[in-house]
């Protein structure tokens, strides 16, 4: 049976590829929370609107089509039902340019990851967050 | 009247970088060294519709996947759509799947073609990025990124490139002596910071 009192971790990605690794490498690390998926910030807004409560961490990507993670991360520090949940950005723009711009959006970020990374970087930046 | 060459006298530079990053990235995630150098040419951009062409059969002579990402200068430009680049990965259909495998990446079906222009679309993603990392750190003001665009065969309206522009860098990576992976580069004038 479910455990109810697990939270879920939200993996927003346009790469079905990318949202595939990054669940196979938290599962295969023994993390047991379930996973909601978006591939683009619009879609990830209907999600989180639905699911917040029971959202513990946000995965997000930044180049997605029509709204970017900056944008969407941009919007949900505004929103104080959500700007609470913590965001670790999982990107491929590794400069310290684009991980200053992340950090002035959303000062609480939480993390940035780099792709493509190894599986323990990642693990590592999201485990405190779990619950 | 402007007829030939490149506005951006840095880009032999830029293909350096983009050659450099695409070895490491590969070194990095599953030590793969690649058979040579990478065979770098000028090519001149071929032009229709203010778009440039980019046709995978041109490049393999078998169906292949093709995927773009493009650069902005700043996020006013991005949000014009006046790019001042791209990035344009070609892999053969055949080899996709082999090639995302060799990279780590999981891949449950590798006859859906949905998945495999995912996949050449995730590989031109960390590609670019990497790239753009690249020239931030050689000094370069921080470029504007889009999302891929991924197609088979060619992409059918073209690829957003910088109109002052009429020569991109063609570089062919070699894997076991075989043409694995190709990317076609172009870039407009990138200011210093």
């Amino acid at each position: 049976m479910a455990d109810t009192n697990i939270k879920k971790i939200l993996v927003i990605d346009d790469s079905t590829l990318e949202r595939e690794l990054l669940i196979e490498i938290l599962k295969g690390s023994g993390i047991k929370n379930e996973f909601l998926q978006a591939r683009s910030g619009e879609q990830a807004i209907e999600i989180l609107g639905r699911n917040y409560k029971d959202v513990c961490i946000i995965l997000l990507d930044w180049q997605m089509p029509e709204m970017s993670g900056l944008e969407f991360m941009e919007g949900v520090v505004k929103v104080p039902a959500v700007a609470k949940i913590p965001i670790v950005m999982v990107t491929a723009s590794g400069s310290d340019d684009n991980k200053r711009q992340a950090k002035q959006v959303n000062p609480a970020l939480a993390g940035y990851v780099v792709k493509p990374y190894e599986p323990e970087i990642l693990v590592d930046a999201i485990k405190a967050y779990l619950k | 009247m402007f007829f030939g060459g490149s506005v951006n006298k840095d880009l032999d530079q830029f293909a350096k970088m983009l050659n450099r990053s695409v070895e490491k990235m590969f070194m990095d995630r599953n030590e793969i060294r690649f058979s040579k150098d990478p065979d770098s040419e000028k090519r001149l951009i071929i032009e229709y519709g203010g778009l440039m062409r980019a046709d995978g059969l041109e490049k393999y002579n078998e169906s292949s996947f093709i995927s773009y990402i493009n650069y902005y200068l700043n996020a006013k430009d991005m949000e014009k759509n006046k790019a001042v680049g791209a990035i344009v990965v070609y892999i053969e259909q055949n080899y996709v799947a082999t090639l995302l495998k060799m990279l780590k990446y999981p891949l449950a079906d590798d006859e859906d073609l949905d998945a495999l222009a995912d996949c050449c679309g995730t590989l031109c993603n960390i590609i670019a990025g990497a790239f753009k990392t690249e020239i931030s750190k050689a000094g370069y003001i921080e470029l504007e990124m889009s999302h891929f665009t991924s197609y088979r065969n060619r992409a059918v309206v073209g690829v957003p490139f910088c109109f002052n522009e009429r020569e991109k860098i063609e570089s062919t990576f070699f894997i076991q002596n075989q043409k694995r992976l190709i990317i076609e580069m172009t870039m407009g004038v990138v200011p210093k910071r």
